[in-house]
């Protein structure tokens, strides 16, 4: 033995935690089933009726704009309901500059005007935003939602009304640009904005910035203990949401060739909000699908033929009433029932592709497979959990899982 | 404080028109009688707010469709079935209309969200109140309607029914909203200060578990808030459509629900007096904002522009700047205080 006091143990590592990955067969399985997937997005865009390519292109841009609001709704956690202010004021500054400004005329206009009027747009967006993020500075929760609403009110009712934005009412041509000016080539070009807007989203919510603004919509307090500025990450959620509703807004107007007033109202923003909560809150996945879905939904009536006689024909009714009701009804079924929304229902198939096992369970096959010894009821029961699992060993994992849901189900009311 | 806010704004109020003097038609007095007019309806779509606001700490954005439901009802019975059957026999249906509604809204949406977060509970208000004007656009499509108010505006010579108020000719129908505004101010004041049921309701908007605790049904008295909520809705719609003119599917929701939370912001948004306030104040707001527009101008590059053409939408403009300064200044509104 030595002279030193204490006894100096030799340093155990801890044992690398053995993680999963799929085989080389695996990879090929999942590449040529992610392949499957966009091939035939891409194919049916490329090869569909015309009518059905420009309903796609609205898909995409929905699916921008439910981007845009999972930013507010999904990562700050606050509601926005003036989303057709940003969107519907990008949409006239983009018609205002190709056609005033940049002199597009209704047969052409060229790629480069485009893409100023789309940066221009995106930037006013993100101003409009701003503004309203730093009166969501001073005012929380339900009241922020009503200054939302006021904003959106404000835009509809005046900014919209302006007679040289909306050509004293008649509406401001935005001609597509030369070269994308079909409904198909426009829908590519609605893709790769959306596939950028993805990866910004995506790159973004894994950096510094990212953990920021979850932090915040957690708790501002214990945010702002461990350094964060929670002001100025709240302000960034808000620009960052406007920048993307201003690039969907510019792609709106280009879509539409005509803004009008009345192409935003109330009502779409509220149903704006709509597929953002059933596609699933913070989830950039199910927020895509859920936004294309109800962007689509008419047309998805109209392909089951019988379905569409009955409508037009028996109940004398346009497919596109139906999707308020539908849309709203699973908005409700969403949030009573299934708070996950979409993209929770498409975990497993996202988790596979993302080379996960394919499990229904998000920790993983392994737990998956544990024994169910007892029932046992409760909040337990509640979160996934049961006793005989948590009295287990190892059981840092699931006990960080339920803290989180116990964390989530006091969440406070933010008067 | 509350007593001299409330003599302040009725004093500033009759001051305006007393100091403007009478006028004719388009006179500024009658802005404010067309003020306080459509500010009665904002009111009683205002304190059906607060009063879920009371009982369930949420903002209702299906409060609006509860009046479009109701007038729906009326409209199907005095318009479609038969022009004959009286006004006073169809009100009644149709308010019974609109409490069913708001009571499968709390069994449907409310009771399960009891728990939840409030934006959570929020959203659910706006997915209901959208579900219910998609079901309004599919059974009576989208095209506008016409409901016929109580009492004609003009009698068979074309004469005005209504009393002539400061040169203004005021329709009955804008007296009834009046009028029921005033009653219903007085019986719920009276309800919620001196009933057992009003101060049950009252509690268990403060503490729901000691509510429980001392004996009291939440559940029920969460049925009891929303049908009498829905019930105040379906008031204001039936008196409002045929003032506005069109029937459309979420007629209430586009038409009144901003201006009524502005109102119920600005009384405080859990003051029942507040409300019927706040709706009065906005009103006058709107129309005498409107009433500027149209008579005050400015002189830009040499050209004479009136207000109304240099900011478009002036009164719609006018009430939201009301709301954020309510909002930034004085969170508790008026009247406000908790419960």
């Amino acid at each position: 033995m030595t002279a030193t006091a204490t006894e100096v143990l030799e340093t155990v590592r801890a044992e690398p935690t053995e993680r999963w990955s799929p085989s080389v067969q695996g990879w090929v399985a999942r590449l040529l089933v992610l392949g499957l997937i966009f091939g035939s997005v891409l194919w049916a865009t490329a090869n569909v009726p015309s009518y059905w390519a420009d309903r796609i292109s609205l898909a995409a841009i929905y699916a921008i704009i439910g981007l845009s609001l999972n930013i507010v709704l999904g990562y700050v956690g606050q509601v926005s309901l003036g989303h057709h202010g940003f969107v519907g004021i990008a949409a006239f500054v983009a018609a205002y500059y190709a056609t005033q400004k940049a002199g597009c005329t209704v047969d052409t206009c060229s790629f480069n005007t485009f893409m100023t009027a789309t940066v221009i747009a995106a930037l006013s967006g993100a101003v409009a935003a701003m503004l309203l993020g730093l009166i969501a500075l001073r005012i929380r929760g339900l009241y922020l939602a009503l200054i939302t609403l006021a904003y959106g009110f404000v835009a509809e009712r005046s900014i919209f009304e302006i007679p040289f934005l909306t050509n004293g009412g008649a509406g401001m041509p935005a001609t597509r640009p030369d070269g994308w000016a079909t409904d198909r080539e426009f829908a590519f070009l609605c893709f790769f904005f959306l596939a950028g807007v993805i990866f910004v989203d995506w790159r973004l919510l894994k950096s510094k910035v990212g953990r920021a603004i979850l932090s915040i919509k957690h708790s501002e307090a214990v945010a702002a203990t461990y350094g964060i500025n929670v002001t100025a990450y709240k302000v960034l959620a808000f620009v960052l949401s406007g920048l993307f509703a201003g690039i969907a807004g510019s792609l709106f107007a280009f879509h539409e060739t005509n803004v009008v007033s009345n192409n935003f109202n109330f009502a779409n923003a509220l149903l704006w909000v709509l597929m953002v909560v059933v596609g699933g809150l913070g989830n950039r996945i199910g927020v895509v699908i859920g936004s294309a879905f109800f962007a689509l939904f008419p047309f998805l009536l109209l392909l089951i033929g019988p379905l569409e006689h009955f409508l037009r024909d028996t109940l004398h009714r346009e497919p596109d009433y139906f999707t308020i009701v539908i849309g709203s009804g699973l908005a409700i079924l969403t949030l009573i029932q299934y708070p996950g929304g979409i993209g929770e229902q498409v975990a497993p198939i996202t988790r596979w592709l993302g080379g996960k096992p394919f499990s229904m369970h998000p920790e993983g096959h392994e737990k998956h497979k544990a024994p169910k010894k007892q029932r046992s009821g409760g909040l337990l029961a509640k979160v996934g959990l049961h006793k005989s699992q948590v009295s287990t060993e190892n059981n840092t994992e699931e006990l960080a899982a339920l803290g989180r849901a116990v964390e989530g189900s006091k969440e406070d009311d933010s008067e | 404080m509350k007593t001299a806010i409330v003599v302040g704004i009725t004093a500033a109020l009759l001051g305006l028109i007393l100091i403007l003097g009478a006028g004719d038609d388009a006179g500024p007095n009658a802005a404010v009688v067309i003020g306080v007019m459509t500010g009665s309806i904002y009111g009683l779509v205002a304190v059906g707010l607060v009063l879920v606001y009371k009982g369930s700490r949420v903002f209702n954005f299906a409060q609006g469709e509860f009046g479009t439901v109701a007038a729906f009802i009326v409209f199907i019975l005095v318009e479609q079935i038969d022009t004959n059957i009286p006004y006073w026999a169809a009100v009644p249906i149709g308010l019974l209309g609109a409490v069913g509604l708001g009571l499968l809204m709390e069994r449907v949406v409310v009771r399960p969200l009891m728990n939840a977060p409030r934006i959570t509970l929020l959203v659910a208000t706006i997915s209901f109140a959208l579900f219910t004007i998609g079901m309004e656009i599919i059974l009576f499509l989208p095209e506008a309607k016409v409901l016929r108010p109580m009492i004609a505006a003009t009698d068979a010579t074309g004469k005005p029914n209504g009393p002539n108020i400061f040169g203004y000719f005021v329709e009955p129908q804008n007296l009834i909203a009046f009028g029921v505004l005033i009653l219903l101010a007085v019986v719920l004041g009276y309800f919620f200060s001196k009933t057992d049921l009003g101060l049950a309701v009252l509690a268990t908007s403060q503490d729901a578990f000691a509510t429980r605790v001392v004996g009291i049904g939440v559940e029920r008295m969460s049925r009891f808030i929303w049908g009498l909520a829905a019930l105040l809705g379906g008031i204001a719609g039936i008196i409002y459509v045929p003032i506005s003119g069109t029937l459309t599917p979420g007629a209430m929701t586009t038409g009144v629900l901003i201006p009524a939370f502005a109102a119920a912001v600005l009384g405080g948004m859990t003051s029942l007096p507040g409300a019927f306030l706040g709706g009065i104040v906005i009103g006058c707001v709107q129309s005498l904002s409107n009433w500027a527009g149209f008579n005050y101008s400015l002189t830009i590059g040499g050209v004479v522009k009136p207000l109304s053409s240099i900011i478009p939408g002036l009164p719609d403009v006018a009430i939201i700047l009301v709301l954020l300064f309510i909002l930034l200044a004085r969170p508790q509104g008026l009247l406000g205080s908790e419960a």
